[in-house]
């Protein structure tokens, strides 16, 4: 290996989970795919918070309680987002997000 | 290669490839396995870098709480049609050349910025603290966090600035406390959200009744 | 408020306002009555409508008309008495005050003042400008003012008017009815029917005694002028009152268009009086136009009330008057006369005078505008008294109802133009009576020569009402100012009992109004025939009758005026020549009518008296007729038959007689010989004997008027003529010794000229009707073919224009709006495809946007550094 692992490696590798969650908020049809893809993108999100704090001692300690903050509210998303997917559920009787096209103009 | 580089790439490796595998897989439950070693992986990256505590929290509150919420919607949805939903070959294309070209703009972007930190030396002593440090943090104890200077303001001045330009200690009491708040609110919202409703007779199950 | 005892004048006030509210009661009723009538069937106000009498017309109008009028005759009576009884009075105060003592001669004064404001009175109704203006008399004014004439004018009107009322009562009965069938109207269905109009014809009567009274009452032009169109309104309502008829209704077109061109010329004369002088009111333009009779002194003037010309020379505050008996300038006296003194007003003297002068100034004006002014007024009279040319209404009015005919177009109205010269006297220029002479003269003997060959038993009245008018104006233009406004008394009741006695007499006939078709009606209506002969004999001027008294002085007046200057003989010639015709055609009327044989059996047997409602208006009008210029008490004078000076009624009308008549015509016996033998170097009335001559002539006693040298000789001249027109009356008419008709076959130019009256109306048709309708017919084709061309062609050019304009707009201008709407519309629509609704689809712009401001971002970064 040419050099050691440094911030680039973690960056990068926030950037294909953040790359997969995007692509799969596209494709998934189903409601709780979305809402995995939404997952990817804040794992993303977190793993480059915590590279940060890692390599940046002036950050040292923002990094992670924002990390923290990125999770309490991945976890309150994922609440709402599933009592949401339900509620579409017993509305539409289906999880095809694209049956919502509400906002079709 | 050191053992740090190779637990990396592993890890890095074992969470990039679920990653995919989530958005690759059309079954909703296998994509949910999958999620979970996505997750997994993460926590063992954020352990990599020295934050026990936020990768101790990934793996209790997102593995432990968020995917079994998520795991419950999957069953609660997942009956015969839902389970695999195909999406048409065209969409693939387009989100994934969509997909790669973020990437590659990131990419781009990282390499050939590259941001100069000074890496410290990662010891367990260290490391100890830190997780001491960030609960102090937390909790708003004075000196807990480092003094930085404040950037964005000519040198000249900086010394106009109360406390000479020096920030002072910072606490995240109530930002911890709006969180928490938050996730109280939010908690509330969701069982009212989820909570079935007596709907009208007539679009029960958005079916007729069966005519006799 | 009605202070009678302080202020007595007031009672012909209340007579004068009496019609008016007796108009403006039945006015009110109609109004109402009219409002109820159209209310919905079954309503209140259509029971009410038919509670008060429905449709059948009411007769209470009638009642209260008359009873209006009958109060106001009693309060004019007692106005009457009163002020015979203050003016006794005020003339022993007069003569105390001249000759009493010091200490009673102020007494005297104050008393003088209280008992003449008796009689005067007025109310600002309209101001102009403010108060403080040095011009303070800029007001239109109401006011009354009483003196002998115009009190028994108040007499006369009302009782003529309160016995025409009555006498319409009968006359008009036939209105009473639901149905009028009007026979002279033909409909689609033989004879038109209406609804009868009774109170109709009482509420215009009403209108018409307020407008007369009011006339009479005046004190300024202006009220004058005022009352004079209200008149003549109710003249043209009147005429038309059975407009139906197209005769009737032309006849009063042309009475109110003739009317017109005599109002336009007053007018003009309102319009110099009112510049010059600045009030209407007939004692301050008189004291402003005439000089003092008398100074501060009591010293007489050589020019009293006189006209005073001169030459104006000088300017501004030295402008002075050189008086010049034929300057072309008039000197208008101060409107506050204040201390006056004789040598200021002396022949050959001078005045200083100003443009525009303050209270105690003297101005001055054009002396050919105060004869325009002149000739102005009197041509309203002349279009109201139906004078030549204007004459050619009054014949025609005779379309409306006879009681009518009686009262405005006999009586009254017609009277008022007479009676409003006597009043603008002192305003007449010598010029100007010459004028009124000659008018009156032409008037009085073409009117006379028509009446001599009318049919239409109406005409003949009518036309010798003109004639008699004519007499009148012929008096006041020579100088006989009582005997024109006596005549006009005298005749006001014999033409109105001669009118009253033709209508009973056409009621008797229903409404047969041909002469040739009556004769030997005289033992079917005795009381009718006796009255008219009463007043026949009257108009004749047979001595004993009122007609005679006033006549004779007439023609005592020309001939004087003649003798002095001989030039204008026919001023007297005319008269003299006339008085045997109007005897003449007044007998024939009288003949044709009630003696003889009956000619038409018809007519004849279905002929009756009229009913006692209408014969006691003719007695009572008959006796005053015979009697109204007597002497009184009746035997004061030794031979009250034969001495045509001794009537009490021309005596009383001396004391109203305006100083500025004596001081146009006023010579006494001395002076008269003095000018007959040339002895005074004035030769001309209205330029009176200026010089040592005079002085001396003063000195002599004053004692009658010239005109009186002549009564003797002129009435018994008349008196011949008269006999010889009735000698020829009887022969023709009642003797048959000659056969009108032959007459008339002998001279048929003569007789075809007299019956087509003139040929005056064709005369007007030609000058004035035709050119006029030509003019109208040229105005139409310059309108129809110049202006309308120009204005269809502005027109069609506008449209095509305006074509191509709206071309312009629909393609050019409205095509770009669209194109916007349209571009706007299709952005719009190619966006909304995005707007997919899919969730996904936004989850890839959003990545997609974030890698679009990645690479901007980092071109911008790359960029700057």
């Amino acid at each position: 290996m040419p050099e050691a692992i440094g911030l680039n490696h973690y960056l990068l590798l926030g950037a294909i989970l953040f790359v997969c969650g995007a692509v799969c908020m596209a494709t998934k049809r189903n409601a709780i795919g979305v809402l995995m893809g939404v997952e990817l993108v804040l794992n993303g999100a977190t793993v480059n918070f915590v590279a940060f704090a890692h390599f940046n001692p002036a950050f040292a300690v923002e990094g992670q309680v924002f990390a923290l903050f990125v999770i309490v509210m991945a976890a309150a998303e994922a609440a709402i987002a599933l009592a949401i997917v339900l509620n579409f559920y017993n509305n539409h009787l289906t999880v095809d997000v694209d049956t919502a096209e509400e906002l079709k103009g | 290669m050191s053992l740090q580089a190779f637990l990396f790439y592993l890890l890095a490796g074992l969470t990039g490839l679920c990653a995919i595998s989530v958005v690759v897989t059309q079954n909703i439950v296998r994509a949910a396995a999958w999620l979970l070693f996505t997750l997994a992986g993460v926590a063992g990256l954020l352990f990599l870098l020295g934050a026990n505590f936020v990768g101790a929290t990934q793996l209790f509150v997102y593995v432990g709480g968020t995917l079994v919420l998520v795991v419950f919607g999957v069953m609660l949805t997942a009956q015969g049609p839902f389970i695999t939903m195909k999406t048409g070959a065209a969409e693939w294309g387009i989100s994934m050349i969509v997909g790669l070209l973020l990437y590659g703009v990131l990419s781009v972007a990282l390499l050939t910025k590259p941001m100069k930190f000074t890496s410290e030396e990662s010891t367990q002593g260290e490391e100890l603290r830190r997780t001491t440090v960030l609960g102090e943090a937390l909790m708003s104890v004075d000196g807990a966090t480092q003094k930085a200077e404040v950037t964005g303001v000519p040198a000249e001045k900086r010394k106009e600035l109360p406390n000479k330009g020096e920030r002072s200690t910072v606490g995240y009491l109530l930002p911890f406390e709006i969180v928490s708040i938050h996730l109280l609110v939010v908690l509330i919202g969701a069982a009212y959200l989820a909570r079935t409703k007596r709907r009208p007779a007539g679009r029960a199950g958005g079916v007729n009744p069966p005519v006799v | 408020m009605l202070d009678f005892a302080s202020k007595p004048g007031l009672l012909f006030v209340v007579a004068t306002l009496l019609p008016l509210a007796s108009f403006v009661l039945i006015l009110v009723a109609f109004a109402i009555r009219t409002a109820l009538r159209s209310s919905p069937e079954g309503s209140i106000g259509q029971q009410l409508y038919q509670a008060s009498g429905g449709d059948v017309p009411s007769r209470w109008p009638a009642w209260l008309a008359t009873a209006a009028i009958g109060l106001a005759f009693v309060c004019s009576a007692t106005g009457f008495v009163w002020f015979l009884d203050d003016h006794k009075q005020i003339e022993s105060l007069e003569e105390e005050a001249r000759h009493g003592k010091a200490s009673d001669r102020e007494l005297a004064h104050e008393k003088l003042k209280e008992l003449e404001a008796h009689w005067v009175g007025s109310i600002d109704w309209v101001r102009l400008g403010a108060s403080d203006d040095p011009r303070q008399g800029l007001a239109l004014q109401l006011g009354f003012r009483i003196d002998h004439l115009s009190a028994i004018m108040f007499l006369m009107v009302t009782l003529v008017a309160t016995l025409i009322h009555l006498f319409s009562l009968g006359y008009m009965a036939e209105e009473k009815q639901l149905h009028v069938e009007d026979h002279q109207v033909h409909g689609e269905e033989g004879h038109y029917r209406r609804r009868g109009r009774f109170g109709r014809f009482f509420l215009f009567l009403s209108l018409f005694c307020f407008s007369m009274l009011n006339l009479v009452l005046a004190d300024n032009l202006f009220q004058v002028f005022v009352s004079w169109e209200l008149v003549g309104i109710c003249s043209y309502l009147l005429i038309g009152f059975y407009f139906e008829r197209s005769s009737a209704s032309n006849a009063a077109n042309k009475a109110f268009i003739t009317n017109r061109i005599g109002d336009a010329g007053f007018v003009i004369g309102l319009m110099i009086v009112w510049t010059y002088f600045g009030t209407f009111n007939f004692q301050e333009l008189f004291s402003r136009v005439r000089a003092p009779v008398q100074d501060s002194h009591g010293e007489k003037l050589d020019l009293a009330a006189q006209i005073v010309r001169g030459n104006v020379t000088g300017e501004g505050k030295g402008k002075k008057i050189i008086f010049d008996p034929q300057g072309p300038e008039v000197l208008l006296f101060p409107r506050q006369r204040g201390h006056f003194h004789a040598e200021w007003i002396t022949p050959g003297g001078d005045q200083d005078v100003r443009d525009d002068p303050k209270e105690r100034q003297f101005g001055h004006m054009p002396y050919w505008l105060l004869v325009a002014a002149g000739l102005g007024i009197f041509l309203g009279c002349v279009g109201k008294s139906a004078q030549f040319p204007l004459h050619v209404w009054l014949p025609d009015a005779m379309e409306g109802p006879t009681p009518v005919s009686a009262l405005i177009h006999a009586a009254t109205m017609v009277a008022a133009g007479v009676y409003l010269v006597g009043r603008c006297f002192p305003l007449f220029t010598a010029e100007v009576l010459l004028v009124i002479a000659y008018t009156g003269g032409i008037t009085l003997f073409v009117a006379a020569t028509i009446a001599v060959v009318m049919r239409d038993i109406k005409r003949v009245l009518a036309y010798s009402t003109v004639s008699q008018l004519g007499y009148m104006m012929l008096a006041l233009g020579v100088g006989g100012w009582v005997a024109g406004l006596f005549h006009l008394l005298t005749h006001a009741f014999f033409k109105a009992l001669l009118f009253l006695g033709s209508g009973a007499v056409i009621y008797g006939c229903h409404h047969e109004q041909d002469l040739l078709k009556m004769g030997g009606l005289y033992p079917k209506m005795k009381i009718t025939a006796l009255t008219m002969l009463m007043a026949v004999l009257a108009i004749s001027g047979i001595p004993g009758f009122s007609g005679w008294y006033s006549k004779d002085v007439i023609v005592a007046q020309a001939m004087g005026f003649a003798s002095v200057h001989p030039e204008h003989v026919l001023l007297f010639l005319l008269p003299l020549v006339t008085a045997g015709l109007t005897t003449f055609y007044m007998f024939r009327m009288w003949l044709l009518a009630f003696a003889g044989e009956p000619r038409d059996h018809h007519v004849y047997e279905h002929a009756h008296e009229a009913p006692g409602i209408m014969t006691g208006p003719l007695v009572v009008l008959a006796v005053f007729s015979v009697g109204v210029a007597w002497g009184w008490p009746f035997f004061s004078s030794a031979f009250p038959f034969i001495d045509s000076e001794s009537s009490w009624l021309e005596h009383q009308l001396h004391h109203a007689q305006p100083d500025a008549v004596q001081a146009s015509f006023g010579l006494n016996k001395a002076e008269w010989e003095a000018a007959r033998d040339g002895r005074l170097s004035g030769q001309y009335f209205g330029k009176p004997p200026i010089g040592p001559e005079l002085a001396e002539l003063e000195k002599q006693k004053k004692e009658r008027y010239w005109a009186e040298e002549y009564s003797h000789l002129a009435g018994n001249l008349a008196l011949g003529v008269v006999i010889i027109g009735l000698v020829f009356a009887f022969a023709l008419y009642y003797y048959r010794v000659l056969d009108p008709a032959e007459g008339e076959a002998q001279f048929p130019g003569i007789a075809r000229f007299l019956t087509h009256k003139w040929y005056f109306d064709e005369l007007y048709s030609a000058l004035i009707v035709q050119p006029a309708l030509l003019v109208s017919d040229w105005c139409k084709n310059i309108d129809t073919r110049c202006i309308d061309w120009l204005i269809d062609n502005s027109a069609a050019i506008t449209v095509r224009v305006a074509e191509k304009d709206g071309r312009f707009d629909n393609r050019v201008i409205d095509g770009m709006v669209n194109l916007f709407a349209t571009v706007a519309y299709g952005v719009g629509n190619w966006f909304r495809r995005w707007q997919t609704g899919y969730l996904r689809s936004y989850v890839l712009f959003l990545v997609l946007a974030a890698v679009g401001i990645f690479v901007i971002l980092s071109y911008f970064i790359n960029a700057t550094g």
